[in-house]
């Protein structure tokens, strides 16, 4: 009996398609993202280190932070990755090893980091303060303080508008301008990550309650999207901006953002369901129509969003923290919270 | 992830000069082989020796949803969350919270978040009680009386300023306010850590050791003052009747409620259930079998203003399976 199950489970990790397109690398620490620079992967961890992957060699991990990297994004110029830290430091790091501090806040947490290729700006979320890099810019340009503490970050995709979420509700300003006009959102209640559509119509932040909240732009037309079992965590839109994906529920909810009044009284897609776990992260392919889904219990699934056909990518492993694909698209990455990162390729077979 | 895994968090609350800090510093310098996390305020002035400080900014937030009196940590729900990805790094929390800290988004923060609560489960509340001015400070601050109200660990600190008919008065007051804590009269808060750290499951067999004692009425300093209600049935209670009024009762008087516990015998069940509130928050669950010798008697106790000790024990008694 016990021999059968064991062959079923062989099988069953064989079916995984990251067995045959890809491969496993267990890493020391906690992923708390990955990162695509071309084919290289970058995978920053809880320990403070940023770990390297490339194709045929040894990944190589270098010591970044004191204390765990809450936060990452690609450095605007697209040289290497920008790391925040529980330490209060915002660093550069290059894969040749290179680490450069951009900025260091006294007893602080960098909880949030975004940046825009577009208009080179690099934002950090500290505490009250949304802190800006200019294009180049080796220290703090300017800030921005609100109410309370940041719970998350969004630039829209030309990397200007900046959306800031706090307690009931979220600012919105122009970031390349340190005096710029401020744009007051307001809704009852704790306002965690949040996402800008990349056209800046739409705002939207996930709820410590659950569920989102939306405000179409420049009308300021409140939108509710409720129906979460959890937080919403992670964002996704698709390449036309058709669909926002978001985690929270034991499916991934995809909003309809078509047409003139978004989401507003149609239904969601709810796709790849897994009963009895949670989808935590969600990534759109870059150039095609396909969702990469990470789930709690360490699933990994692609789906179709046009008939909700899935793929298995992997299982076996932790609740997913980490997913992102290349912007080719030939690869994703995905890491759990023991440390086992995931590799597809779709240019390797195995 | 099972409860065993959940990380241990003790709370510190005391008003301003009780000895809060002197308690911090004991826990973390005696060599216990424990690595703490420690979480304080980011106003606090003395020093403290540890490899792993966070500054909390005690932003206390609304919950927007549906229960009046729902408030919790912002700040805490973050900052446990950001330490978790520091994994292995310690093996308990503790949160010193600021002299004028009201205690309730703190317990209530362990309750609502379901995130917090996968990772982390709040193991006590110790109030640090300063027994020369304690008296004085009932009186004019309403923090001071629900510190103690939501502790599950009181020290009594500074019994060697006071003359031993005014600690009997301390005594007598704080025990009027809450009846089931753990309480210890030190010095310098010296007090064996194994009765502050750690005690698991919020200490919920104390309150089995507890009788119900109903309060005379001059037991009543004035009309709000915080009381303890102590209810015992040795009947079993029936779970279909037990949790529609439990559930009744919070969401009317949950404002008024501001800690529970209970210890309960459902009719024909072998484990013990147990449960524990704050305010219109609920939490329960079967904990262990009944051991052999032990009476399976259920008790609950209720902390907090106007309470009706008679008519929380009827309701009680109505929940029981009657001897035909």
């Amino acid at each position: 009996m016990r021999g059968a199950r064991e062959l079923m489970a062989t099988l069953a990790n064989e079916m995984a398609l990251v067995h045959r397109h890809g491969r496993h690398i267990l890493l020391d620490g906690e992923p708390t993202a990955i990162l695509w620079l071309g084919a290289t992967a970058a995978v920053t961890l809880g320990n403070g280190s940023v770990c390297w992957i490339e194709d045929g060699a040894e990944p190589s991990a270098c010591a970044v932070h004191a204390g765990a990297i809450l936060s990452a994004c690609r450095d605007p110029a697209g040289a290497g990755v920008v790391t925040g830290g529980d330490d209060g430091a915002v660093r550069r790091v290059l894969p040749d090893g290179g680490v450069e501090e951009l900025g260091r806040f006294e007893r602080g947490w960098v909880e949030h980091l975004v940046s825009s290729p577009a208009s080179g700006l690099l934002v950090a979320g500290i505490g009250r303060e949304a802190v800006v890099w200019t294009r180049g810019a080796t220290e703090p340009s300017h800030r921005y303080a609100v109410g309370s503490t940041i719970g998350g970050l969004a630039l829209d995709g030309k990397g200007k508008r900046l959306g800031i979420a706090h307690y009931n509700g979220a600012t919105l300003v122009y970031a390349s301008t340190p005096s710029s006009g401020r744009l007051a959102l307001n809704w009852i209640g704790s306002q965690l990550a949040c996402t800008l559509s990349p056209d800046g119509r739409y705002l939207i932040t996930a709820l410590q309650e659950t569920g989102l909240h939306g405000w179409q732009l420049p009308e300021l037309r409140d939108m509710r999207m409720s129906g979460y079992a959890a937080k919403t965590r992670s964002f996704s839109w698709d390449r036309r901006a058709k669909w926002l994906a978001t985690s929270g529920d034991a499916r991934a909810i995809l909003w309809p953002f078509e047409g003139k009044t978004g989401p507003m009284g149609k239904a969601p897609l709810l796709l790849a369901e897994r009963k009895g776990a949670l989808v935590t992260r969600v990534a759109f392919h870059p150039r095609d129509d396909v969702l990469a889904v990470g789930y709690s219990d360490g699933t990994m699934l692609l789906v179709r969003p046009a008939d909700d056909r899935t793929l298995l990518l992997d299982d076996g492993g932790a609740y997913i923290t980490a997913l992102a694909w290349s912007d080719d698209g030939a690869r994703l990455g995905w890491g759990d919270e023991d440390g086992r990162i995931g590799i597809l390729d779709m240019e390797a077979r195995a | 992830m099972t409860a065993t895994d959940r990380i241990p968090v003790t709370v510190l609350t005391g008003y301003l000069g009780a000895g809060k800090t002197t308690l911090l510093n004991r826990i973390l310098s005696e060599n216990h082989g424990r690595k703490y996390a420690v979480i304080v305020n980011e106003f606090g002035e003395i020093g403290i020796d540890n490899d792993l400080i966070v500054d909390a900014d005690e932003e206390v937030f609304e919950m927007n949803n549906g229960c009046i009196c729902c408030t919790v940590r912002g700040d805490l729900i973050r900052i446990i969350e950001g330490l978790m990805k520091r994994k292995g790094a310690f093996d308990a929390i503790v949160i010193e919270t600021t002299g004028l800290a009201d205690p309730a988004p703190v317990a209530q923060t362990f309750f609502v978040d379901d995130d917090v609560r996968a990772r982390a489960s709040l193991d006590a509340i110790v109030t640090v009680v300063d027994a020369r001015h304690v008296l004085a400070r009932l009186e004019d601050s309403h923090e001071a009386e629900e510190q103690i109200a939501f502790a599950d660990v009181i020290l009594l600190n500074k019994t060697d300023l006071v003359s031993e008919q005014e600690l009997e008065e301390v005594r007598q007051r704080v025990r009027s306010i809450n009846g089931q804590a753990r309480l210890h009269e030190t010095r310098n808060c010296v007090v064996p850590l194994d009765e502050v750290l750690e005690r698991g499951a919020f200490d919920l067999d104390r309150i089995l050791e507890i009788e119900p004692n109903f309060l005379s009425e001059d037991d009543h300093e004035h009309d709000d003052a915080i009381t303890s209600v102590s209810l015992k049935s040795d009947a079993a209670l029936r779970p279909e009747l037990f949790m529609p009024w439990l559930r009744q009762l919070t969401a009317e008087q949950g404002q008024n409620i501001l800690r529970l516990k209970g210890v309960l015998a459902f009719w024909g069940e072998d484990q013990r259930y147990v449960v524990q509130g704050v305010h219109m928050l609920l939490d329960g669950d079967h904990q262990r079998d009944w051991r052999p010798e032990e009476p399976r008697t259920s008790r609950m106790v209720f902390i907090g203003r106007n309470l009706d000790p008679e008519a929380l024990q009827r309701g009680f008694e109505s929940c029981a399976v009657r001897a035909s």
